[in-house]
Formats: C-alpha cells, structure tokens, sequence
C-alpha cells in the first residue's frame, strides 16, 4: 500500500442557509479553493469522489453526477459515497483507497449538503422537513413510523449509557456546548460562535431528553474539498505547503438496527474503526501522541460517549476530561478547535473533510487564533446512521 | 369564449397549491415578493415543489408478522433453528446462523431498556409531542425493539419499567399498528 498525503484543502463557509448557491455551486467553490491551495490545475485530477448524504435536501438523486460536470471534471472517473453523518469520512476513505492501491496518484474527495431547501409550509420552518428528509435514511418499516429522529436515536444511547455508569451528567454535556460555541468564536468558517454559560444550555429548551437545544448541533450548508495525493506526486510537484499524511485509517458499519448489538450504551462499532487507525499509524496512547481532535459532536453527550470509544479513557470516564480540562483549548488534547458540528455546523457530507481540513490547518500551523503550538498529528472522528452504524476514524501527521 | 384572466399571482399560487397538495394560504405570501417584481435580477429565486412516489410495498418474507398484528392482533417473532435466538423485529433468516427462521408467537410483554421523551419531531409528528420512543427488550425475544410506548403521565416513565403490547383499533398494515403501554396502565 503507497503512502497518501493530503496536499491542499477548501472549505465554505457553514451557514444555516446559503439561498445564493445550489449545492453544485457550493461544490465548485470547495473545490476550487482546493485546487488552488494545492497548487494543482483541475486537469491534475484523475479520479473524484463525491460525499453527499440526502438526495431530499438536493432535490435530486444522483447528485454527484451533476457536480462532476458542474466542476468540468468529465471524462475522469468519479462515485459517490454516502453514509450518512460519516459520509465526509468515508468519502475520504474511498479516495484513500484509490491512491494507496497505485489506481490514480490524485484524486479529488469534495462533500458538499445544502439541507435547508427543504421548507415545511405549515410552521413556515424549514428544521421539520429537513427532519423528515432525514428520517428517510432510518429504517422504513420499523423506525421511521413511529416518530423518531436522529437525535432520538442517540439520546437513547446516551440515556443506556448513563444508566449504566451514572454519567454523563447533563452539566458535563453542557460544558461540551459551552466549549464548542466557544471555540467556533475563532472559526471565520463557523455558523454558530457564542460565548454561553452552562446555565444557557440546561435552560435552553427541551429537544429530546436528555438532549436540549444547546446540546444539538445545527443543520448547516457549506462544501469542504480535500486534495489527496501519492508519494510520487508529492515528490514531484514541489509543494508551497507541508503535506498532511494519513498514517491511520480504519472505518466500522455497526448494526444498524442497535437492538441487535450486545450493548447500546457504548459505540462498539468506533471502537473496533478506532483501534484499526491507531494500530496502523501506532498510536498507543492518545493522550500524549495527538496535539488535538475532531470528534463529531452531533450531540453533546456523543461527544462525551466518544472520548470513551476513540479510547482517551475507559468507559464511563468520559465525563471527567471535560471536567479536569484535557479537551479545552490549552488542555492536554483539545477536542473540536473547529467549533466540531455544534459550533462550526453540521454539513453533513461536508463534515466529515471540514473537520479534516480543520485538522490539516492546525498541522500546518495556518489555524490562526485557533492554533495549538507546534501541532504534529491529530484524529477525525466521523460517525453516522443510527446511534453511530457507521465510523471512519483517520490519523493524520506532518511528517518533516 | 374568452377565458377569464387572473393575475400572475392567482395563477401561481393556485398552480403549486393544486399540484403539491397544500392549502393555497400555506404559500401565501411567501412568494409575494417575487411576483411582485421586488427581487433584483440576481437575488435568490425560490419555488415551490417537493418529491414523492407511490407504493404498493410488499414485506416480502416479513408478511406474515404484519399480517397477524392486523388480522388476530398477535405478535410473533422469528426464531433460528441453529443459535435458538429469536428476533422481533423478525427476519426471515438469521443473520449469524444464514439459516431460515421459524415463527414463534410473543407474549407481547417487555421491559424498557432505555426510552427518550420527544420533545420536538418531524413535520409528521410535530402534533403529537411529547412521546415517547423507547428501545424494549421483549420477553422472548433476544433484541431491543424501538417502539413507542403511550401512558397518560410520560413523567411516569421509567427504564426497567414493564410494558406490554397494545393494538390500535384502527389498522394500517404499518408498524404503528402496534405500540406499548405500562403493564399497570
């Protein structure tokens, strides 16, 4: 298997709406950026992959087809990946693939959603049809009758986990939100900086228990590009920036129907994604060898739920680095500089490669305020489907 | 004989209300503005429309677990010969064994594993919060079932709570078919 280095980036900004561009003219504006930061001609592209998760939100199936000829791409090959919250990652995992197998030596990885077109003409609010847009990626037969959303389904994981080890406190989720608005503040890219208090949250009004509004993330528009390149390519091309290596890499689809899995309470599913990146790249202790993480903080609590499962602690423990300070800006491993989805916006194709750009930024010392001194190597966490099916867990390095 | 003209608004409005379905107040006066003529030529242009398809889906291998809920209000779950387990949800073959499944019928009582109050929901449940959803764990049955359970106190609700299966007077074919009360309700 070759090396792959992630040589070049383009993020939009994540807003709650962009009514002045589709999805395929976010696209080009990733992608353009992208290319530009590498470096790179759009002709230097020899395969493209396509993260986009809801054909409702785009009012189109088969979307991605529509970007590659928006982005004037054709005749390369390009597919489309899509699961669900991790589509961003998995996306990334695909191009990956096709550069570490020797098939192409670069390769274009853009995730692109644009959710609020959806509109609900009886509250005159688009969140309750982006909802039911969502709600059409759960199970048809089972689930999807009986009312449930997306944040049902992890509230349920984190209720499970609290009954069985007393915690996360519902105050431990709030400093979550209080963390992750607050470090969006520093994000130019961010849709939602806020300076809040834990107070803010616990008031904030009741979504699904135990989860309150502040505790969610938000649904977000924006594009995010990754360039992906071959040692060869990178030897060749006489880059303007350090290149960001992916040293690890692994990914699990859990059971999607949970009532299947021996346990509800932990996120077995990232935790067999997560030890496959960390023996790869050899990682033995996160703590001390990552400068810093993206975890997809959908929730607060799966936030908390993920220290556990991206193996920081043991389980239940989860709740204790956010209180002894560890996942704060300054703290041993700061979590979700970026905002995460709560603070910078949950795009959900786009996620996934915004949270890696946030973290080839930061090894690239380019991440302004928001930097971490002399940053070398960070983790993205990118989940999706029912409480956490799926999970793409990426290692990446500067190596000079 | 000259047909009626009506205004650039009336027209649209009465076009997407008929063709979507709504309520013509629904759209009124979201798109005004526009119809008006008081957008610039390079603001956002917005349209109604949605996207739906008809179905006449068969649960294939599934058929019969719906069937006895809508015909004899019992519920059955799918037993492997080989491992002894049995799903509810059913399946007609087991996942880990790959062997055909047997039916089984289920006492319908339970105990709740971990339920969720909805405080919010889609735009087809929006009406109906708070409720419930819950993951149950049949007696029977060696999986959790999500499924909603209705008390007259949702406050009341507790995880290891006993529940049994209820069966609405009104049938649809569809999963709500059935759902869960307390066992002292």
């Amino acid at each position: 298997m070759r090396d792959v280095a992630i040589i070049g980036v383009g993020c939009t900004n994540f807003r709650s709406r962009h009514p002045d561009k589709t999805y395929f003219e976010l696209a080009f504006d990733a992608a353009k950026e992208a290319f530009a930061d590498a470096g790179i001609d759009k002709s230097d592209v020899e395969a493209a992959v396509y993260g986009i998760y809801n054909d409702f939100f785009t009012r189109q199936y088969q979307p991605d087809a529509f970007c590659h000829d928006y982005l004037g791409l054709p005749p390369i090959p390009a597919m489309r990946v899509n699961t669900g919250g991790a589509t961003g990652g998995s996306a990334l995992r695909a191009g990956y693939a096709e550069v570490a197998s020797g098939l192409y030596d670069i390769v274009l990885v853009l995730g692109v959603e644009k959710c609020a077109d959806c509109f609900d003409y009886f509250t005159k609010n688009p969140v309750p049809e982006v909802l039911r847009a969502i709600l059409y990626t759960s199970d048809m037969t089972y689930d999807n009758p009986i009312g449930r959303t997306a944040a049902s389904g992890f509230a349920l994981a984190v209720l499970a986990h609290m009954n069985k080890y007393g915690s996360p406190t519902e105050e431990q989720m709030a400093k979550v939100s209080v963390k992750n608005h607050g470090n969006a503040l520093k994000n130019p890219r961010a849709q939602s900086g806020m300076k809040i208090t834990v107070e803010d949250v616990l008031k904030s009004p009741k979504i699904v228990d135990p989860f309150k509004r502040l505790d969610n993330c938000l649904y977000t528009e924006g594009a995010s590009a990754v360039v992906l390149a071959s040692r060869r390519k990178v030897a060749d091309l006489r880059l303007k920036r350090p290149p960001i290596w992916i040293s690890g890499l692994g990914a699990a689809l859990d059971w999607v129907f949970p009532g299947n899995r021996e346990s509800i309470a932990e996120f077995h599913g990232c935790r067999v994604a997560t030890k496959k990146s960390y023996d790869m790249a050899g990682i033995t202790d996160p703590l001390a060898q990552f400068d810093l993480a993206e975890l997809h903080d959908a929730f607060t609590g799966t936030e908390l739920m993920s220290y556990e499962d991206c193996l920081f602690c043991e389980p239940g423990q989860g709740g204790r680095l956010i209180d002894d300070g560890t996942v704060w800006p300054g703290g041993k491993l700061p979590v979700n500089l970026s905002g995460g989805l709560i603070g910078c916006g949950h795009a959900v194709g786009a996620t996934g490669l915004m949270q890696t750009s946030e973290i080839v930024y930061q090894l690239r010392h380019e991440a302004g305020e928001r930097q971490v001194p002399n940053a070398r190597r960070g983790l993205v966490q990118s989940i999706g489907g029912t409480l956490c099916a799926w999970t793409v867990s990426l290692v990446l390095e500067r190596i000079d | 004989m000259a047909s009626q003209k009506i205004s650039k608004k009336d027209a649209f409005y009465r076009y997407h209300a008929s063709r979507l379905r709504l309520p013509e107040e629904k759209l009124r006066p979201i798109y005004d503005d526009e119809l008006d003529g008081k957008k610039a030529p390079d603001d956002p242009f917005e349209v109604p429309d949605k996207m739906d398809v008809f179905f006449k889906y068969s649960y294939g291998g599934q058929s019969r677990f719906f069937r006895e809920i809508l015909h004899h209000e019992q519920l059955l779950g799918s037993k492997c010969p080989a491992c002894q387990k049995v799903y509810c949800p059913p399946r007609s073959a087991c996942p880990r064994c790959y062997e055909k499944t047997e039916w089984v019928e289920l006492p319908g009582t339970g105990k709740v594993e971990a339920f969720t109050i909805q405080h919010y929901s889609t735009s087809a449940f929006v009406k109906k919060v708070p409720f419930l959803v819950a993951y149950i764990r049949l007696d029977g049955s060696d999986f959790l079932m999500m499924a909603n359970i209705e008390m007259d106190d949702v406050s009341r609700a507790k995880p290891g709570m006993p529940v049994r299966v209820a069966y609405r007077l009104e049938k649809s074919g569809h999963i709500t078919d059935i759902y869960f009360q307390p066992l002292d309700e």
